[in-house]
């Protein structure tokens, strides 16, 4: 495994959408290598983020009733 | 004619609380989506909206217990391509190779490595900047960072390639996040490197 390998699965990595076997080779990677723990270390830092971000919004109470109201009649 | 006496348990019933039990559940998810595909508050309410009709009449064919989510997003993105945008755009006509990713962390590696400045962009301009993205980036980067689906259920409810999802993934998240770190670098929250 090479820096360029292991770059090109960064978010699956993150994701954990790899085989363990690919998994476990980039864990190596990334323990063996700092400049590319430290991008992976970031990356993940990114992700957290985008995942708080993002999370604040739902459907209003208003929506709910209306839906309701819809399906139900009520 | 007025019937006397009420079964304790009709189908009605039955198919209204498996539907509850199942897929209102999942009104903030829908909701959520629906913005980002819209980008518009009334415009995602009715799209929820029709989206719950649909799926509640069509609710015998869903096979219970089974990827509910998945299965309402479906019908909400065909309600969305189908009826929405041709009500009120032309699809959009991106040619996505041509966005060019920025590497940010090459830029920002000897000043901020741990990436602290991401805590200082408010939820507001990441979804602003998630907004404009192109619709095919946008809608993937969606299901999997702000709903949490795995790649496979992306592509089931896309229906592209496994690899397709992958790869739009990877680009939308990295147009992303060099337009929040340009977004960083113009409000003083990071120097960066000066083009």
């Amino acid at each position: 495994m090479n820096c360029r390998e292991c770059m090109e699965h960064l978010y699956e990595f993150l994701d954990r959408e790899l085989t363990p076997e690919l998994e476990r080779d980039i864990k190596r990677h990334i323990e063996e290598c700092p400049p590319c723990g430290e991008q992976f270390d970031f990356e993940a830092v990114y992700l957290k983020f985008l995942r708080a971000r993002c999370k604040t919004q739902g459907a209003s109470p208003e929506l709910k009733q209306r839906v309701l109201r819809e399906l139900f009649g009520e | 004619m007025t019937p006397n006496t009420t079964p304790p348990s009709t189908p009605v019933d039955e198919k209204r609380v498996s539907f509850e039990r199942e897929a209102l559940v999942h009104l903030d998810a829908l909701y959520r989506v629906a913005l980002r595909l819209t980008n518009n508050a009334a415009d995602a309410d009715d799209l929820v909206q029709e989206t719950m009709l649909k799926a509640y009449r069509a609710w015998d064919q869903y096979e219970k217990g089974t990827n509910a989510k998945g299965w309402l997003l479906t019908i909400l993105r065909h309600a969305f391509i189908n009826e929405y945008r041709r009500r009120t755009r032309h699809p959009e006509n991106v040619d996505l190779d041509t966005i060019e990713p920025f590497a940010v962390f090459g830029e920002i590696q000897d000043e901020d490595p741990q990436g602290a400045f991401f805590d200082k962009i408010v939820d507001d301009e990441v979804l602003r900047e998630i907004d404009k993205l192109p619709e095919a980036f946008r809608e993937t980067l969606v299901l999997s960072d702000v709903e949490g689906m795995s790649y496979q259920e992306i592509a089931k409810i896309l229906e592209i390639p496994v690899g397709t999802v992958k790869s739009r993934l990877f680009r939308a998240r990295k147009v992303l996040q060099g337009r929040l770190y340009e977004y960083a670098v113009s409000q003083g929250y990071i120097k960066g490197t000066p083009a």
